[in-house]
């Protein structure tokens, strides 16, 4: 009785070491022909982080990247707004009728300014929702779960990257998570930078000065 | 002539208090700036010599104040001089216009980086310093801000996701 209990404890505890590693480790490349379509996830963080994000969205080709969700903290208008308002720029540039994008909320994991002490609780909201966007929905017939995923902070986007992990954690699909920190950050990185360094699968940085002491990241200039 | 005030999305009520000053009015105004258009953000319009009222004249200046919109856009494009956060988002946009840009730093956020991006960027020369600006008073020094090359974001993305770039 005990020799079973503790083989399969040590079972579940290999499974769980093994799955841990895959979870953290960046997923492969994967090639595609240019005439398939890809759908992506991008999270808007307010502020400077969503007129960056846009800003680089703005340069992809939308009918290679059809399938487009926006992903925001709930209460931010300005940002669902510029969102549509860039959508419908590309359709008219492209002379297309606007495609349909889909806009998600999610809570915030820590507002500008909240105490240290209350984050964690806030950021557990955040997190549920994160995990039922990505992990519960698509297993009940929701949305898929998107090919790519791109953030640039701040913190709420760490709340997403853990759903992600989680999923890989259990084997299930998920995107590929892509960071581009801050044109404003030059010569360190922001706090969800930090964080996420370890856990995206593509590190990307603004400035030359910001690759010192980083663990992995690439520059390939000004992308804002 | 028109001033236009960004403090972004968050709040900077040192800056809109010091522009309201009396002092700073009377500068502007001599200088031909009196209208003034001023996005407060998350701050009391109560604080501000209008009482609370979002238009108010103060000093020979015609200011209006309001707190967010979607887009500043058409302020940028109708102002003829820009003061602002020195956040990127603001630099950029102000920049790439181009308008004239005084930006100043908000020490009063977590984490400030707005110093970081303000030194790197007048070490390449598009922006000055106000020690800098005074002493080259009367050049015209100043690299102009590159525009925004689409191509490497999409190239990153492309390579990224296993398309042939």
């Amino acid at each position: 009785m005990i020799s079973s209990t503790a083989g399969l404890l040590s079972a579940v505890l290999c499974i769980a070491i093994w799955r841990s590693l895959v979870a953290f480790r960046p997923l492969g490349p994967r090639t595609r022909k240019s005439t398939e379509t890809c759908s992506i996830a991008v999270f808007l963080g307010s502020g400077g982080h969503t007129s960056e994000m846009l800003t680089m969205v703005s340069t992809l080709d939308f009918s290679r990247y059809a399938d487009r969700t926006y992903i925001l903290s709930e209460g931010d208008l300005l940002s669902a707004e510029k969102a549509k308002s860039l959508e419908r720029t590309k359709a008219h540039n492209s002379k297309k009728s606007p495609q349909p994008c889909t806009i998600l909320r999610i809570p915030r994991a820590r507002r500008v300014k909240q105490s240290i002490l209350t984050t964690p609780f806030t950021a557990a909201v955040s997190l549920l929702r994160c995990v039922h966007l990505l992990t519960i929905a698509p297993l009940f017939g929701g949305p898929p779960v998107p090919d790519v995923l791109l953030l640039n902070g701040p913190g709420t986007c760490v709340v997403l990257c853990l759903a992600v992990l989680f999923n890989r954690l259990l084997g299930l699909p998920s995107p590929r998570m892509i960071y581009v920190e801050s044109f404003a950050r030059v010569k360190s990185l922001s706090q969800s930078g930090k964080l996420l360094q370890y856990i995206v699968d593509s590190f990307v940085v603004q400035w030359p000065q910001a690759l010192a002491g980083i663990r992995k990241g690439v520059f390939h200039g000004w992308l804002v | 002539m028109r001033v236009f005030v960004t403090v972004g999305s968050t709040r900077f009520d040192r800056l809109v208090q010091w522009i309201v000053w009396d002092k700073v009015l009377d500068v502007l105004r001599d200088n031909g700036y009196t209208d003034v258009v001023i996005q407060c953000g998350s701050m009391g319009f109560q604080r501000l010599p209008g009482n609370g009222a979002t238009s108010f004249e103060s000093r020979g200046c015609n200011i209006q104040v309001y707190r967010f919109k979607p887009s500043l856009e058409q302020d940028y494009d109708a102002a003829d001089l820009v003061i602002s956060h020195a956040g990127s988002g603001t630099i950029l946009d102000v920049l790439r216009k181009p308008k004239p840009l005084i930006a100043i730093v908000n020490d009063s956020l977590l984490d400030n980086h707005q110093k970081e991006l303000a030194d790197a960027l007048s070490a390449l020369g598009h922006i000055k310093t106000l020690r800098d600006a005074i002493h080259d008073i009367g050049q015209d020094t100043l690299i102009p801000f590159p525009p925004l090359d689409g191509s490497r974001f999409r190239m990153i993305l492309d390579r990224e996701m296993g398309y042939d770039v």
